[in-house]
């Protein structure tokens, strides 16, 4: 490789974790925060007897499910304008993928909390606790163990969604290497550079699952 | 204590308990024996309402409640039954997130609103009853079946319920743990506890009843005390399980 590319390399690395560090970071971990809220409620109301409340959920998962993201991304951010809302570029990014997180993970909780045995459920009710004492102190506990891998998954894939977020003007980590390569001419380098960073925090979140799971395995026999 | 009249269930066309009344004693000890599918589990899960039965009617410790099809229960009196009874389960369903500690003191914690210290220092007293004292800070899957189910036996107990019943305590024990649990369940007897045992330990069954009872098909087909309903069941089906028994235990 010679000296130009090096440099190219060298300089452009700072930009790229500090874009990567500012931008993509906190708009995945607010996202993932806020999603899984939303996956916990929805995942609940669908295990739940209200009938209308439930429909609605499973109609939102539907349609999450069912269309692409980055099409998602684009009716929130070049789409609402025309009905009078127009969003930050970080606010619809952040719109997109809390909506996206919600969706998707609400599935692997309630597959979570369906997991649980029946037989735990009723020891709660036999020593007296209802539905939701039950829910809160024996189930979702046990539930949140099951659904730390699927759930890590999912973050590490919302880690490298956020680079959908450059097509809505949204600077992170994707976008910076885009304005590089677009004084550099260095598509392979720059894209190369950024794809490393990437899975760089993917790696790390990999070590971080891993030390989470055994926390969970002071618990379980297997 | 208990008074159960008329109880019916069925689970979509089976009818699993065809009408059944019996009635119990404080500090009575009330074993119910019967082939599988004869509903005695049905009937156990009942007098606590993990089951809702059809129709009948059910009172244990003063907490009446009418069964009527299509009419649901107040959530307040089904909890207010629930206290008055505690649940030790076949597969022992301890609640394997928490320390055998953490597990006898959920109830009186969490639904009684008892203080951590006064709950904590009561389940070591159980504990010790049970006599698992050392074993306060383990996790359920690091005890023995017949360990656990001493455990489930500590935690039924902890919120001071009235009657405690048993759902075939040792079926998922190795035979030579059974014996532990057997002895506690004995205590219990002897202390005076009001007890409902569903069980197939036929010598323990006849040592440990007051009033045994026995089912088949959904009805009561003989009941009494032990030595008369095992040694002079009239009813054909009732002399036919417990030759069948017997024939087991001979082998």
């Amino acid at each position: 490789m010679d000296e130009r590319k090096l440099q190219i390399l060298q300089d452009s690395l700072p930009p790229l974790l500090e874009a990567g560090l500012r931008y993509t970071l906190p708009l995945a971990l607010l996202s993932f925060a806020l999603g899984l809220l939303l996956a916990v409620a929805t995942a609940l109301i669908r295990i739940s007897s209200w009938t209308v409340p439930r429909q609605i959920a499973r109609f939102y998962v539907w349609v999450i499910r069912g269309t692409p993201l980055l099409v998602q991304l684009f009716i929130i951010f070049y789409g609402l304008p025309a009905a009078g809302v127009v969003l930050d570029p970080f606010i619809a990014a952040l719109i997109g993928f809390t909506l996206s997180v919600g969706a998707y993970s609400s599935e692997i909780v309630r597959a979570a909390i369906l997991s649980i045995h029946k037989g735990q459920w009723e020891a709660g009710y036999s020593i007296g606790m209802n539905r939701s004492q039950v829910l809160r102190r024996i189930v979702l506990p046990q539930a949140v163990r099951v659904s730390v891998p699927p759930l890590s998954n999912s973050f590490i894939s919302l880690i490298k969604d956020t680079s959908l977020a450059a097509g809505i003007t949204y600077v992170e980590m994707f976008r910076t290497a885009q304005q590089i390569t677009a004084v550099t001419y260095e598509p392979l380098l720059l894209y190369s550079e950024a794809a490393a960073v990437y899975l760089l925090f993917c790696s790390v979140l990999s070590v971080l699952q891993h030390v989470l799971e055994r926390r969970f395995e002071r618990y379980s026999a297997i | 204590m208990i008074e159960v009249r008329d109880l019916h269930k069925a689970f979509g066309p089976l009818e699993v308990l065809k009408g059944i009344s019996l009635s119990l004693a404080q500090g009575k000890v009330l074993v119910i024996i019967g082939p599988s599918g004869s509903g005695k589990t049905t009937l156990l899960r009942c007098l606590n309402l993990l089951e809702t039965p059809d129709r009948g009617s059910l009172e244990i410790a003063g907490q009446r409640l009418e069964f009527k099809e299509g009419s649901g229960l107040a959530p307040k009196a089904v909890r207010a039954l629930r206290l008055k009874t505690g649940m030790v389960f076949q597969s022992f369903n301890l609640f394997p997130h928490m320390t055998v500690l953490q597990n006898i003191m959920e109830g009186p914690v969490t639904v009684q609103r008892r203080s951590r210290a006064e709950a904590a220092s009561q389940a070591r007293e159980l504990l010790g009853k049970v006599g698992l004292a050392d074993k306060a800070d383990a996790y359920p899957h690091q005890l023995s079946g017949g360990q656990q189910q001493r455990v489930a036996i500590a935690r039924a107990m902890a919120t001071a319920p009235e009657v405690l019943l048993f759902d075939e305590p040792t079926s998922a024990l190795d035979p030579e743990l059974v014996g532990d649990v057997l002895k506690v369940i004995r205590q219990l007897a002897f202390e005076g506890m009001t007890m409902v045992v569903v069980t197939h330990e036929m010598a323990f069954a006849a040592d440990v009843a007051d009033h045994l009872v026995l089912m088949d098909g959904g009805i009561i087909l003989e009941q009494g005390p032990p030595d008369r309903v095992l040694g002079h069941a009239a009813h054909p089906r009732a002399v036919q399980f417990l030759s069948r028994l017997r024939g087991e235990e001979h082998q």
